[in-house]
């Protein structure tokens, strides 16, 4: 059959261009773990303490590595590396992989390159736990999370639950419901938020430390035990990398490739979901990672979820651990202000590339 | 979005009972010792022949014979028990009040850094600082190897930085002063949280005496309504709350104070305080640059009978809410500001030792 | 003699409470080509959208080799059955080739992606489609006429038995149309593909499809070749316009 196709393409065995990022993500792959083993290292170098820094490694390889080196440095050194900075580096790259993973899961679940972790009303139902956790005049500790840890945990899954079932209501396609829904229920549970706030008097302080996020109060308790919600439930979204992919042009498409709607937008909402409520609680609300590291990645990489999510995981950990290095280096401004001042440009960036619209 | 002066951020706490006890307690002092014969005691008199009621005044005159006081285990005002080891000599402290009491105390020189709005003694502003009006730098204090953190209670200072300087072993005692009897139990804590149990308690005695002759000295004269201004520079007016630390120094001062009708809320509306007329209006916030004559200028403050009788004073807010050793000396301040033809026995000032 | 590949059983369907498909049976062997033609509103796409196993009828069996469409797994249906969808808008970039790689989901190992046999597929389909030189562009900044091409491309990638499409050469020029209907007889006759076309434009059905379904309000009209089924007076009734008829030369084996 002749096609004037045929005489201008020329065929290749590999699909796609050759040369570029785009047709070696294994080498952005090692990139991204080389950039994540110089954060730490100078993560838990920097400080408000100055520490020489083979001092660091010495006590790293000591404690960890289980090297023998002769001890020289005081116990309070040792403290400040091991207690304090270590497991603040590696909350931030936790915190930064499970934002990141998550945002491309929403991303690609919705359809929506503007969705974020906090889409469907995370962020406010987790700030209004958090809230309410600074005003009850309970102490509660259990495994070093405080009252507010578990609230903000709870609210967080609260809000998305409310934002899921409610949004079955109603003829509208599910994803339009959601994203509807899911800024109805924010915008209410935020104005719960505010007065919370109102009424907090004194408190206010301590809520707003919340909304702005940092990593502070970082422990090798709270890593830990959420270290493997985070881990588990990201690699069980990017076994799913398939069903995002199907999704790419729309849900009827996605059935006729075989992925079964229902369930997988089920499943790969109660794992996002979850991973960002894990997040949310050990840091408080930290911006534009989830939203920009997908789409950063998806334009060295192209879109398919099989490479996003991954490269979006150590992407995220280690822009969110270069962000607080920054943010301590600054003189200890909120985390989430250096995210966003690295995020909004990046995503000015990103809609003058997007030239297309979305036409129906 | 915050309150500006640096008291108004303190919590203000229930105490309604226990300011009324305080009261109750010097006026009926007064009374009994007075005489029985139910004649009102003219102040004077009534100083002259009684005897504090606190604590007797230890003589320690001579070399005191220290009893072993480390190692110790004291409570703290938030019930914590915290234990010290041995006598601390790195000491940080997170409130500006426990600074003074510290280096009242004698305990100067153990002190190791303090915070960003430490102001008073002169040799504390110098010492480096590990605290700020929003987070304090845990990193800084572990790595200064403190063994004795002093912080301020009810989220005074952030409530998870305590936790965590506990869970890395440093020694945290929360001082919490809801009134001013709260004032006097926090320095004899701190005095036995430093070795200095000796000093804190002469300190208490001399302090309590202080009170006593201020309030015995405003017992019998009239109060005026007193409005204490804390701050209006960012839009509502901001008093003093009920049953606060405050409150209860205006009435040992001899006021009858304005507050804001809220144990928890120390904003009042201008429409209740135009109501309740105050006949005097002391400016805390006189050392942001607050005259009196500004407050005649504001509208719908004219009809107030303190702005028609120009009673608008100026006070030094630091000492008046500062529940440290200078509290005698900010009592005092608010008598005279209150009553300024009262006449007070003579008074020496608590110096920070050397 | 075996199950049809494709078999609607009196099939009656609703969309939306509003009954589209009323007692329709249909069966299609396989290695057929059939068109669907009928007015707005006949219930074509809600046949497709029934045959695919996306709607469950109200009443009736819908049968693929004679096993009913609801006790097979999606996976399944989707490596007998390649649907082209309608226009879609993609969130992201995507260039031509990834677009076109969809197709082999249904195939594709879940865990290590694309293999050898896909990405032959891929080249293969993209070659046959003709949209070689459209090759690493970004498919949201085609015209609609080349992303329907893609489209048909990532069904053909599939590589299923049975390729259903809807309407697939509106947006196409008159050149492209009759490529596209072209390659549907090439696939038909070279790899024996069953093909289900809905199509408007009753030139293009008569001329390329040997088997027309006539659709009118829910109901199977006519159902045979197209000189049979295309008679004057069935145009006029259900498509209400006076027809009239053209010789065209036959198409080429």
């Amino acid at each position: 059959m002749a096609t004037h196709g045929d005489t201008l393409a020329t065929v290749r065995p590999r699909v796609g261009r050759g040369g570029g990022v785009r047709d070696r993500p294994v080498l952005l792959l090692v990139l991204g773990l080389v950039a994540l083993v110089v954060a730490l290292i100078l993560g838990v170098g920097v400080g408000t303490v100055a520490i020489d820094p083979g001092d660091t490694l010495r006590i790293v390889g000591h404690r960890f590595l289980g090297l023998d080196i002769p001890v020289t440095w005081s116990p309070a050194t040792e403290t400040i590396v091991v207690e304090l900075r270590l497991p603040r580096v590696l909350t931030a790259m936790l915190v930064g992989c499970a934002l990141a993973v998550a945002g491309a899961t929403f991303q690609g679940l919705l359809r929506n390159p503007l969705a974020d972790p906090y889409v469907l009303g995370t962020a406010s139902g987790a700030a209004l736990g958090a809230a309410i956790a600074v005003l009850l005049p309970v102490r509660l500790v259990f495994l070093e999370f405080g009252l507010i840890q578990g609230f903000a945990f709870i609210g967080a899954l609260a809000a998305i639950y409310a934002v899921y079932k409610l949004s079955r209501i109603g003829g509208l396609s599910p994803l339009t419901s959601l994203l509807l829904t899911g800024y109805a229920v924010g915008s209410l549970l935020a104005a719960g938020l505010a007065m919370a706030m109102y009424l907090s008097g004194a408190a206010l302080r301590q809520i707003f430390t919340y909304l702005l996020g940092s990593f502070d109060d970082a422990t090798w308790p709270r890593f830990l035990a959420t270290l493997p919600i985070i881990l588990i439930a990201s690699v069980a979204i990017m076994l799913r990398a398939r069903s995002l992919n199907g999704l790419l042009l729309g849900e009827q498409a996605a059935a006729h490739l075989g992925i079964d709607v229902r369930h997988e937008r089920r499943i790969l909402l109660a794992l996002a979901t979850l991973v960002t409520a894990a997040a949310v609680a050990i840091s408080g609300l930290i911006g534009f990672v989830g939203l920009v590291v997908p789409h950063v990645v998806r334009l060295l990489v192209g879109p398919s979820a099989r490479l996003v999510l991954p490269l979006s995981a150590i992407g995220g950990a280690a822009l969110l651990a270069y962000a607080d290095i920054l943010a301590r280096v600054a003189g200890g401004i909120p985390v989430g202000v250096v995210t966003a001042i690295i995020g909004a440009p990046f995503f000015l960036l990103i809609l003058r590339r997007a030239r297309t619209g979305y036409e129906v | 979005m915050f309150p500006s002066s640096p008291s108004a951020r303190r919590r203000v706490p229930p105490g309604a009972i226990a300011t009324l006890m305080v009261a109750l307690a010097f006026v009926l002092a007064a009374c009994s010792v007075a005489g029985s014969s139910g004649a009102p005691p003219s102040p004077s008199v009534a100083f002259a022949t009684i005897t504090p009621v606190a604590t007797p005044v230890p003589t320690t005159t001579t070399s005191p014979t220290p009893a072993p006081a480390f190692p110790a285990t004291l409570t703290d005002d938030e019930g914590s028990a915290v234990t010290l080891k041995a006598e601390p000599q790195k000491i940080v402290s997170l409130t500006p009040a426990s600074t003074e009491i510290l280096f009242a105390l004698g305990a100067g020189p153990r002190v190791v850094a303090t915070t960003d709005f430490d102001d008073y003694p002169p040799a504390a502003v110098a010492l480096p600082h590990v605290a700020s009006y929003t987070a304090v730098d845990v990193e800084k204090i572990v790595g200064l190897g403190a063994d004795l953190v002093i912080a301020g209670g009810n989220a005074f200072n952030p409530p998870e930085a305590i936790t965590r300087l506990r869970g890395l072993g440093v020694p945290v005692l929360v001082v919490y002063a809801p009134d001013v009897a709260g004032v006097l139990k926090d320095i004899d804590l701190v005095g036995a949280a430093v070795g200095r149990a000796d000093v804190s308690t002469a300190m208490t005695a001399t302090m309590q005496a202080g009170f006593y002759a201020v309030a015995a000295a405003t017992a019998g004269l009239p109060k005026p309504r007193t409005f204490y201004e804390l701050d209006t520079s960012t839009g509502p007016i901001y008093t003093v709350a009920d049953a606060s630390f405050t409150e209860q120094m205006i009435t040992l001062a001899g006021g009858d104070p304005i507050t804001s009708g809220s144990k928890t809320d120390f904003a009042i509306p201008l429409e209740k305080l135009i109501t309740a007329d105050p006949e005097l209006i002391l400016l805390g916030d006189a050392a942001y640059g607050v005259t009196a004559d500004q407050v005649k200028g504001r509208s719908g403050w004219k009809v107030m009978t303190a702005v028609k009788t120009g009673a608008i004073r100026p006070v030094n807010d630091l000492i008046v809410t500062r529940p440290g050793p200078r509290l005698v000396d900010g009592l005092r301040d608010l008598a005279l500001a209150i009553h300024p033809d009262l006449v007070l026995p003579s008074f020496a000032p608590i110096p920070p030792a050397p | 003699m075996s199950a049809p590949i494709v078999e609607l059983d009196a099939v009656t369907a609703a969309y939306r409470e509003r009954r589209v498909l009323l007692d329709v049976s249909l069966r299609i062997e396989a290695g057929e080509l059939v068109a669907l033609i009928g007015p707005n509103g006949a219930g074509k796409s809600t046949l497709l959208a029934v045959a695919t196993g996306l709607l469950r009828p109200l009443a009736g069996v819908v049968r693929l080799d004679g096993e009913p469409v609801e006790t097979l797994e999606r996976l399944e249906v989707a490596r007998r059955m390649a649907v082209v969808p309608g226009a879609a808008n993609l969130p992201f970039a995507t260039r031509v080739e990834e677009v076109v790689a969809l197709g082999r989901l249904p195939h594709e190992d879940p865990f290590r992606g694309a293999r050898p046999a896909d990405r032959a597929a891929i080249a293969g389909a993209i070659e046959r489609v003709g949209i070689g030189h459209l090759l690493g562009r970004d498919a949201r900044e085609l015209s609609l006429g080349e992303r329907q091409l893609v489209l048909i491309a990532m069904a053909v990638a599939q590589a299923a038995p049975i390729l259903i499409l809807d309407e697939p050469t509106v947006h196409l020029d008159l050149r492209h149309q009759v490529e596209a209907m072209e390659l549907l007889v090439d696939l038909n006759e070279r790899d024996g593909t069953t093909i289900i076309a809905v199509l408007h434009d009753l030139t293009l059905a008569a001329h390329f499809f040997p088997r027309l379904v006539l659709l009118d309000g829910g109901r199977v009209v006519a159902d045979g070749p197209p000189p049979e089924v295309l008679r004057p007076d069935r145009i006029r009734e259900v498509f209400g316009v006076d027809p009239g008829f053209v010789r065209l030369p036959q198409p080429t084996a």
